[in-house]
């Protein structure tokens, strides 16, 4: 499958979906985007606040090369593919590297497995070696914990939003 | 405080199984299955009869053609996967809608038992376990409990819960300091109502805390943990108790589960959940392309 923009919409004025292993981007300025159940996977939202352009992934694993035949078909499960196709499809909206606030969620680990698998943090770890190695910055994080989040990412105002236990709490702006 | 007993006291507002599936899964799993009986079974659900010719006809089981004949098509599937047919349809109707009781969303908890069907099928495949098919099922069973907790208490089960939760607490623990039982034993219970076999029950009862001691060990129980492990790891249902959940070393040990292994076993679980969720819904995840 090739992967270029992901633009979706949403005529009925719900919000647009992000799956598990799931990608979106879109610049229509009404448009909500929401992925559930962040649990050792991570959301990340990025939002050009000019164009409003904005975009959302949810993703599983931290490195493709656990099974190089699933991250061509599937992308979005894996950080080391996903981000830099998330970012690649809001350019090709029109968003601009300069612009884009940038925020995370995610990266729970479960309770106690040894401290020998880590995904969570190993998730976390390579979502800022990503960003440092691409100058980009993290403008806000819900990262961590055993907690499941929901995030959430409006396209009028870039408003960023993560839900616990019922409880919201917004990310962006500060 | 409720108890046991106060939960499935009102029996009759439990969530039923459908004949069908407990029928076929007694039979079945006690090897003492003829063909034209599950064909019989199977006939007389117009839903589930369209289901097994669909599947007979799927390239998912390596055999498209053009098979119409009922009795032809669970032959060419096996009993054993009827039986994996059968409660999908017939738990998955169930299921799409519960979870409130642990906050998930709509089709998590389906998809959540999807997935731990998928993880306890493969490790079984892998590790020598002799009936893979019944640790499908089980896996798929686990969480049933859930349905009873969504019922008798909705939303504000978690609420409660979540009172008594501290950092260091399993969920399960905080279930049991609210409520004086948790979603497990109340499953376990669920499936005695629903007279699946008596080791179903005690799967579903144990799947967070597998036995290590040699006299109550069973595998089939490590199994299941290991995949509702992979499957919180995959964020399948994860609700309100988030990842509040032991992984017990023995089964660790046993399994041989690592990094890499336990990253490999969540991306083969999830794309199985993906083909199956695109097989039923007729749907495929071009969606990702503009």
């Amino acid at each position: 499958m090739s992967s270029t923009t992901t633009q979706r919409t949403n005529a009925t004025g719900k919000p647009i979906v992000i799956g598990v292993a799931d990608m979106a981007v879109s610049k229509d300025p009404k448009a909500e985007l929401i992925t559930h159940a962040l649990g050792s996977c991570i959301g990340v939202t990025i939002y050009d606040p000019t164009t409003h352009v904005g975009g959302m992934l949810h993703f599983m694993l931290p490195n493709s090369k656990i099974n190089a035949d699933k991250a061509e078909s599937n992308p979005y499960m894996f950080a080391d593919i996903g981000i830099p196709k998330l970012f690649q499809a809001a350019y090709e909206l029109g968003a601009t590297k300069e612009n884009l606030i940038v925020c995370a969620a995610g990266g729970a680990e479960v309770l106690a497995d040894g401290g020998h698998f880590k995904i969570g943090s190993r998730n976390r770890t390579i979502l800022r070696k990503i960003f440092w190695k691409n100058n980009i910055l993290l403008t806000a994080d819900d990262t961590g914990g055993t907690i499941s989040r929901t995030l959430h990412l409006s396209l009028a105002d870039g408003t960023v939003s993560v839900r616990t236990k019922g409880q919201g709490q917004v990310l962006w702006p500060i | 405080m409720a108890n046991l007993e106060d939960i499935i006291s009102d029996i009759d507002s439990l969530p039923a199984l459908p004949a069908t599936a407990a029928r076929l899964a007694s039979m079945l799993m006690s090897g003492e299955s003829d063909i034209t009986e599950v064909a019989e079974i199977v006939r007389v659900d117009e839903a589930l009869s369209m289901t097994v010719l669909r599947y007979a006809n799927s390239s998912m089981f390596g055999r498209p053609g053009r098979e119409f004949n009922l009795r032809e098509s669970i032959i060419r599937l096996g009993n054993a996967t009827v039986l994996k047919i059968v409660m999908q349809q017939q738990i998955g109707q169930m299921l799409r809608d519960g979870g409130v009781a642990f906050g998930l969303e709509r089709g998590a908890m389906w998809r959540g038992a999807l997935g731990g069907a998928f993880a306890a099928e493969n490790l079984a495949k892998e590790h020598g376990f002799d009936d893979p098919d019944l640790c499908f099922v089980c896996g798929l069973l686990r969480d049933i409990g859930k349905l009873a907790l969504d019922i008798r208490y909705g939303q504000d089960y978690a609420a409660k819960v979540n009172a008594c939760l501290k950092d260091s607490m399993t969920f399960q623990d905080a279930e049991r300091e609210a409520f004086g039982t948790d979603h497990a034993e109340v499953g376990a219970a669920l499936a005695k109502h629903w007279q699946l076999p008596d080791r179903m029950a005690t799967v579903i009862q144990y799947h967070h805390t597998p036995p290590a001691d040699p006299a109550d060990h069973d595998m089939l129980i490590d199994l299941v943990h290991a995949a509702d492990i992979i499957c919180l790891w995959a964020g399948l249902a994860v609700g309100y108790d988030g990842l509040q959940y032991h992984l017990a070393p023995h089964v660790k040990e046993s399994l041989s589960l690592n990094r890499r292994t336990a990253e490999i076993e969540i991306t083969a679980m999830w794309n199985r959940v993906r083909e199956i969720e695109d097989a039923m819904n007729g749907t495929t995840h071009e969606r990702h392309v503009a």
